[in-house]
């Protein structure tokens, strides 16, 4: 048996797994602990299917970065009481969910795949390697979403910072003043 | 031989419809913001999955654009749940009805 049918099978597993983590565990903390396997099974998926250069940035900004936001948002709410998931929605959007995953899995897998294949060949990116293939489309074809990227990064931050103010300081300002 | 692609394809679908329920049936929002998360990573999957068969390495910057959206939404959608608690001290969808006619 190959390596890579093992390591897609073990970590597909694991994913799927941990996203029923995800949906359905009651509380929080777990959720987030099996997003954090989640995140981390999806990068293997794609070191799997030779995406190194994605699969790295995964694990670094996905399974670091935006984990500890939740982590910090989850330690500011105190904890949430009250039941974790609606029963009446749940009897709806399981069958729905099934019905749509279906017909994904059916049109993915018996679906026509004919289009047009780029100039990235596998001999191509042996010669040349992930890394620098992506990065070379990156900063010439698709310079300008780039650059529009960083921008939005810069909204975010200004954003996240207005909303995630206390107004109590001006409040106590104004108290100290009168 | 490996693993054809399409099985890649089918496993990105599986963790939208996860996702998708998880969005549906959570009460929590904070939650609801984790199952985004997760629909995210199925579209980074089959965007990585089409790029290996189609000899192609454009999606591969698409993923990277989203990653750079992830962690923008996650900063802003984390900021606006902090400012409802500040206002409201509740944290479930079922509450927060302000919009509601």
């Amino acid at each position: 048996m190959d390596l890579h049918v093992i390591a897609f099978w073990s970590f597909s597993a694991l994913a799927v797994i941990s996203a029923f983590g995800v949906v359905f565990a009651r509380n929080i903390v777990y959720n987030i602990l099996s997003l954090i396997s989640v995140l981390i099974a999806v990068s293997g998926l794609f070191f799997n299917l030779g995406a190194e250069l994605i699969g790295s940035l995964q694990i670094l900004i996905y399974a670091v970065a935006i984990v500890v936001f939740y982590v910090l948002v989850i330690s500011t709410v105190p904890e949430y009481k009250g039941q974790s998931v609606d029963p009446k929605y749940m009897l709806i959007s399981i069958p729905v969910g099934f019905g749509i995953f279906m017909e994904l899995a059916y049109v993915s897998i018996y679906g026509a795949w004919a289009s047009a294949t780029g100039i990235f060949s596998p001999e191509v990116l042996k010669e040349v390697g992930n890394i620098k293939a992506v990065s070379s489309m990156l900063f010439t074809k698709y310079l300008f979403p780039f650059e529009v990227a960083s921008l939005i990064l810069l909204v975010a931050m200004i954003g996240a910072i207005l909303l995630g103010r206390k107004e109590q300081v001006m409040e106590e300002n104004n108290e100290h003043s009168v | 031989m490996s693993i054809p692609y399409e099985y890649y394809v089918a496993l990105s679908g599986l963790l939208m419809v996860l996702g998708l329920v998880g969005v549906t049936v959570r009460k929590n929002i904070i939650a609801v913001l984790l199952s985004t998360e997760l629909m995210l990573n199925a579209v980074n999957i089959a965007f990585v999955a089409f790029d290996m068969k189609l000899h192609d390495v454009a999606g591969q910057v698409f993923v990277f654009f989203i990653l750079t959206i992830a962690a923008a939404e996650a900063a802003i959608g984390l900021g606006l749940v902090m400012a409802i608690y500040r206002l409201r001290k509740d944290v479930d969808v079922e509450k927060l009805t302000e919009l509601k006619l």
